[in-house]
Parts: C-alpha cells; sequence; structure tokens
C-alpha cells in the first residue's frame, strides 16, 4: 500500500477543481466517523455515570440462588478488565520509552491475579447497578440477571455453534464429495444469512412454545441464535481452512496419516485462530440480538430462578432489557436504566470486536499474514 | 494407482489418495461431518417449510386480495389491511439507502483512494464498532434524542397546528440509515480492496490523477461490490425489528402524514402481535403471511447477489 501512496504523491495532483473536490469528500468522510466515534463516546459517558458508583457499604443480597457466586463472577470481570487495561496503560508507556518487555510472562498472571483479588475483596461494593435485581416500578432497580443470561446465552449458543459450525465447515473444505450436496448447503447457508432475525424469532416461536408447548426458554433462544451464527461461524471457518498450506496436509498424509486424523491433527488446529475470531464475532451478535429472543425467551425475569442455570426457564437479556424498559416498564428512572444498560452493551460488544481482531491477526481467513501474502 | 501400494485394503483408492489406513471409528467421525452438512440443510430446510406452511394456510383464511389492499391492520376486529405494514416496510427501508448508502460509498471510496493508511485503520475500527451495537441501542437513542428534534421539523415544515409527531417513517428512515452506514461502508471497503493494483498503477502511469483514477478506475470495476453492499443494506434495513419499532409510531394504518405520522412495519407488527394473538387463529396466522412478504424480499436479496457475484468471478 505504501508505495501506492508515494506513487500517488510522485505523479500530478489533478486540477486545482478535483484537489477541492478531494478535500470536501475528505471532510465529509471524517465528519462520518466523527459523529459515530462521538456517539459511542457518548453512551460510554451518559451510562457511566450509573456504572460508576462503587458503594462503601455492602450491598444487600436477594436471596436468590447462585447470586453469590454471580457476584463473584462480575467481580472478576470487572475487575480483570481493570486490571487489563493498566496492563496495556503499562505496556503503551514502556513502548514510549523504547524500553524491553518487562516480564512479559507474568503479564497474564498479574492480570488474574487482580480479577481474584479484585472479586475476593471487593464482591460486594461492586456498583448496585451491576448486581441487583430490576424493578418493574420502583427506581434503583440494576441488570444483575440481565448480565448472567446475556453470558450463559453466549454458553449455550456457542455449545450448539460450535460443533456444528466447525463440522460443516471441515465437511464442506474436506471431505465433500457430491458438488450436488455441497451446493445445497451453500444455497442453504446463504438462505439463512439473508434471513431477517424476526424469522428466526417466528420459527423459534413455533417450534418450540408452539408445537413442543415449552413455553419461553433460554434453550430456544439459544438454538435460534446458534442457527443464526452458523452462516458466519461455517463461512468464515470454511475459509481459513483453505487458507491451510496444501504442503501441511500433504505432509500429513505422507507420514500415514488418514484424512480424519489430518483434519483433526493438522487443518483444524491451523485454522483455529480463525475459528476462534468467527465465534467470537458470532458472540458479539448474541450479545446484541433482541428481536428473535423476545419471541422464544420472553422479556421478564423471574426472581425465584433469576441465576439459575437451567437452560429451560425463560429470561430477558441486556438487549431485550433496554427494549423492554423503554416500551413497557414504569420505574421513574428508566433513562439512567437504559443509559447504564447500553453502556455495558457498548462495552461488551467492543470487548468482542477487539478480541476477534486480535484472534484474526494471529491467522485465519482475515489474519493479516494471508492478506500481507495475497497483496 | 500407487495408493493400492500403501494402502491395498482401502476399497476406494481414488478418492482416498496416498493416506493411511482408516482406524477404527473413523467412520463415525465422518458420518458426523456428514451429519453437521445435513443439519444445516434440513433446519434451513424446516424453517422454510414451517413459515410457508402457516404463512399460507393464514393467506387462504383471509385472502391474497384482502391482505395486500386493506389499508387497517386490526386482526382482532377481522380487518387485515397489510398494505400499510408493507408500505412502512419498503419506505422505510428505501428512505434509509437514499439517505444513508450515499455518504457510506463516498467515504469507502475517500478511504481506499486518498487517506492514509493508519486513518483507514482507525476509521474501520469505528465503523466495525459502530456496525455491532445492538439496533435497541440505536433504537433508544432515536427515541430520545432523535423523536423531538423530527417532531420540530414536522411542526416547520407542516405548519404549528398540523396533526404530525416526530415518530413515523421520516425519524424511521434516518434511523436505519444511521444504523447501515457502517454496514454499507465495511462492505464497500471489501468490494473496492479487491480492486487490482495493477490497475490503478496503469491508471497513474498513463497520467491521471488520483481523483481520475479513484472514479474512472477503482469505482466502475467495483461497481458491483458497491451495488450488492447497498442491496445488504437494504434486506438489513427492511428486516430490522426493535429499533424501528421503538420509533415508528406503532399505528396500524398507512400514516396520515406520509413522513410525519405514526404507522407500523411488518416486523414491527410482527413482535408486538405476536405476545397477543394466540397461536393457530387467523390472527397469528396471517403474521406468518407477512413474515413470508419480508422473507421473499430477502431472498430476492440473496437471488440477485448471487448472480452478480457470479458475474464478477467470470
Amino acid at each position: 500500500m505504501s508505495t501506492t501512496r508515494s506513487l500517488h504523491r510522485s505523479q500530478r495532483q489533478g486540477s486545482s477543481r478535483e484537489v477541492a473536490l478531494k478535500r470536501v469528500l475528505g471532510i465529509g468522510a471524517s465528519a462520518l466517523a466523527v459523529v459515530y466515534a462521538l456517539g459511542l463516546l457518548y453512551l460510554l459517558v451518559r451510562g457511566g455515570a450509573r456504572l460508576w458508583s462503587f458503594t462503601l457499604y455492602p450491598t444487600p443480597l436477594a436471596g436468590v440462588d447462585n447470586e453469590e457466586a454471580m457476584r463473584f463472577v462480575v467481580a472478576a470481570g470487572v475487575f480483570g478488565l481493570v486490571g487489563w487495561l493498566a496492563l496495556a496503560l503499562v505496556r503503551a508507556v514502556l513502548a514510549r520509552l523504547e524500553r524491553p518487555r518487562f516480564a512479559a510472562k507474568y503479564e497474564r498472571g498479574a492480570v488474574a491475579l487482580v480479577a481474584l483479588a479484585g472479586a475476593l475483596v471487593a464482591r460486594d461494593h461492586l456498583p448496585r447497578f451491576l448486581v441487583l435485581l430490576p424493578s418493574e416500578t420502583k427506581a434503583g432497580g440494576g441488570i444483575g440477571p440481565e448480565i448472567f443470561n446475556t453470558i450463559y446465552f453466549a454458553v449455550l449458543s456457542t455449545a450448539i455453534t460450535l460443533p456444528i459450525g466447525v463440522g460443516a465447515a471441515v465437511y464442506l473444505a474436506r471431505f465433500a464429495r457430491s458438488q450436488r450436496f455441497v451446493g445445497a448447503v451453500r444455497m442453504a447457508l446463504d438462505t439463512l444469512a439473508s434471513l431477517p432475525s424476526i424469522v428466526y424469532g417466528l420459527f423459534g416461536f413455533l417450534v418450540f412454545v408452539v408445537e413442543m408447548k415449552a413455553g419461553y426458554s433460554l434453550f430456544a433462544g439459544a438454538f435460534v441464535l446458534a442457527l443464526l451464527n452458523l452462516p458466519l461461524v461455517v463461512g468464515i471457518a470454511e475459509e481459513s481452512m483453505h487458507a491451510v498450506p496444501r504442503e501441511l496436509d500433504e505432509a500429513s498424509f505422507a507420514l500415514g496419516a488418514t484424512p480424519v486424523q489430518t483434519a483433526l491433527r493438522v487443518t483444524i488446529p491451523y485454522a483455529w485462530p480463525g475459528i476462534l475470531s468467527a465465534l467470537v464475532l458470532s458472540v458479539g451478535r448474541v450479545f446484541s440480538e433482541s428481536a428473535p429472543l423476545i419471541m422464544t425467551a420472553g422479556t421478564t425475569i423471574s426472581r425465584s430462578n433469576a441465576y439459575s442455570l437451567n437452560p429451560f426457564r425463560g429470561g430477558e437479556t441486556l438487549a431485550v432489557h433496554l427494549w423492554y424498559v423503554n416500551s413497557a416498564g414504569l420505574a421513574p428512572d428508566r433513562a439512567d436504566v437504559s443509559a447504564g444498560t447500553a453502556a455495558v452493551l457498548v462495552i461488551l460488544v467492543a470487548l468482542t470486536n477487539l478480541l476477534a481482531s486480535r484472534f484474526a491477526r494471529y491467522g485465519g481467513a482475515e489474519g493479516t499474514r494471508t492478506k500481507k501474502a495475497t497483496r | 494407482m500407487s495408493n493400492v501400494l500403501i494402502a491395498p485394503s482401502v476399497a476406494e483408492p481414488r478418492r482416498v489418495p496416498l493416506t493411511g489406513r482408516p482406524r477404527p471409528g473413523e467412520a463415525v467421525i465422518r458420518g458426523a461431518l456428514v451429519a453437521c452438512g445435513w443439519f444445516v440443510l434440513a433446519t434451513t430446510l424446516a424453517m422454510l417449510g414451517f413459515l410457508a406452511r402457516t404463512g399460507i394456510r393464514g393467506l387462504g383464511e383471509v385472502g391474497v386480495g384482502a391482505l395486500l389492499s386493506g389499508d387497517t391492520w386490526k386482526p382482532e376486529a377481522g380487518s387485515f389491511g397489510g398494505l400499510a405494514l408493507i408500505v412502512g416496510t419498503f419506505a422505510t427501508a428505501l428512505g434509509a439507502i437514499a439517505l444513508g448508502a450515499g455518504p457510506a460509498v463516498l467515504a469507502a471510496v475517500w478511504l481506499t483512494e486518498f487517506a492514509g493508511e493508519s486513518v483507514a485503520r482507525g476509521y474501520r475500527r469505528v465503523m466495525e464498532i459502530a456496525s455491532a451495537v445492538p439496533s435497541v441501542v440505536y433504537g433508544w437513542l432515536a427515541l430520545v434524542y432523535l423523536v423531538p428534534i423530527f417532531e420540530k421539523l414536522a411542526h416547520a415544515i407542516r405548519g404549528d397546528d398540523a396533526p404530525v409527531t416526530g415518530e413515523g417513517i421520516a425519524a424511521s428512515a434516518f434511523l436505519l440509515a444511521v444504523m447501515i452506514a457502517p454496514t454499507v461502508l465495511l462492505l464497500s471497503l471489501d468490494a473496492l480492496s479487491r480492486v487490482p493494483r495493477p490497475l490503478r498503477d496503469a491508471s497513474a502511469a498513463l497520467g491521471a490523477s488520483p481523483w481520475q483514477t479513484a472514479f474512472s478506475v477503482s469505482v466502475p470495476y467495483g461497481w458491483r461490490g458497491l451495488l450488492v453492499a447497498t442491496f445488504f443494506g437494504f434486506a438489513r434495513a427492511a428486516g430490522e425489528t426493535m429499533a424501528v419499532q421503538m420509533v415508528i409510531g406503532g399505528a396500524r394504518r398507512l400514516p396520515r402524514d406520509f413522513f410525519f405520522s405514526p404507522t407500523t412495519t411488518i416486523s414491527a407488527q410482527i413482535v408486538m402481535d405476536m405476545q397477543e394473538a394466540r397461536p393457530g387463529t387467523p390472527e397469528n396466522d396471517v403474521l406468518y403471511s407477512m413474515a413470508l412478504v419480508l422473507l421473499s424480499v430477502s431472498v430476492v436479496v440473496v437471488l440477485v447477489t448471487r448472480a452478480m457475484a457470479r458475474g464478477q468471478a467470470r
């Protein structure tokens, strides 16, 4: 790319009209990005007011099953994030000072230690908003169960997407024989990718709530989200398997390995960063999807099983909560509740995006390595 | 074939070239892999089948003509005028494309042709996060900040006493434009980055300025990709549910004032009525009919983009 730039600079810049047009285009495009960036920043600042209130006195427990375990996990997450940010800061400063990397092998351990210590010491002094139960009518409700459900949804749906998505990708990339079957599967994936998410919601509602009479459940929602994510995961996983050098597979065959052994021990491990980045992206979609969940998992939090691990109960996620609070909520502080929920959502989505691009950098279809090689 | 020497017991040497003897249990793994492929196929067919069955039943109960012509959607009173829903969906989605696609594509052109590499990287990161922000967050922001602005705008345009509100097609289209612009921009960037280097170099060697290269070489080369990006933006806007539901107003009829009065869209109405209509009744079935309308739009988009991608490959 850099050579292209210098080529451009050394050639004629074009007429003054073109230069002016270019400037206008640049200002417009930059303004667009600045608006989005400021919007994201505003969401963080506006909601941060609700989040940033560590309490001196312990937050009372609501007396719900698993509540204490949940607090521990949230505290570990919050302090892990703080530790990670601090580490990034230290690293940036050290890089600026041009000092050699400092005790790199203890970095992960340090972050884990900060998370653990924070969780042990301060789990009852977290921002109340993050750990309290939501409140329908009174001010001061939290989003504890919504955070739990959001993460539980991510785990459940990944547990379905991972084996089926990777299995289908391995099949398409390495074992497919019938061209007609492959074409049909690809057509199916294209169709799935194009369907509006509300259609997934209708399907889940029809199958789980109507036909199976199972009512609203986390499992139904997770299954529907897994279907929604299949095209993405299969697509990226297959691409990163195609990016595995042929020589590696052939070397494995030459050593006497069977195709199955080669796929399991050579192809999948080599393509793993790409697969991982696809999974992280799909988790981001789980965080942000709301319409299909309203129709399969409902919009309520029941006090009796707010933190239950039973996947056959109903429950709302953060995104659904944000909608519900604004369309049916009666709490007087719903503007603040919405802002705080939105800020948590933006943080979660930004984190998944950063993680996905970090994984992708180490290889796979979207990796810079393959991009550099093909450029 | 030489693999006969290595693995004489392989029954079909042509299919398993130069590899070891299958281990016990491998057939199970192979079977599982094929099953994954079948799972994808079967669930897709099941999904389309379920929806088509219920949707067609709904069409039969209500009648296609009534569904597509009536202007009031009041299923509980036996009035199934789907026209309001269809008009709402297409008006908001087309409005979103009209407002959002142009700036997004132009910004993508600027990024690939004129911007420095570090600027482009930061820009991309911002847009990736913006495109991943949940639609309810956009919907909430629009509900709180955009609707009051549009209310003032509506009164400024139509007069102070006009029966107009901030909610409606104009606000929804603007919101959708903001939502789809990052997606369209990212897809356009991908399309433009596929323009081969030698083409640009050749253009520069002929003495073309960067501006001429951009708009006479890169954009014409990548126009299919740009069009595909716009189509995807349209499909996303048409299928968007929660954000639109929060600002469209939720009136179940054609809007009194086309731009500034409450109406509804297909997906918003589905999510609202689904919680009330009892399964198996015409009120419920007809929602699936409307979903079929939505689904056929997206299937058409897939077919068009596939055809275009094939055209590009050639």
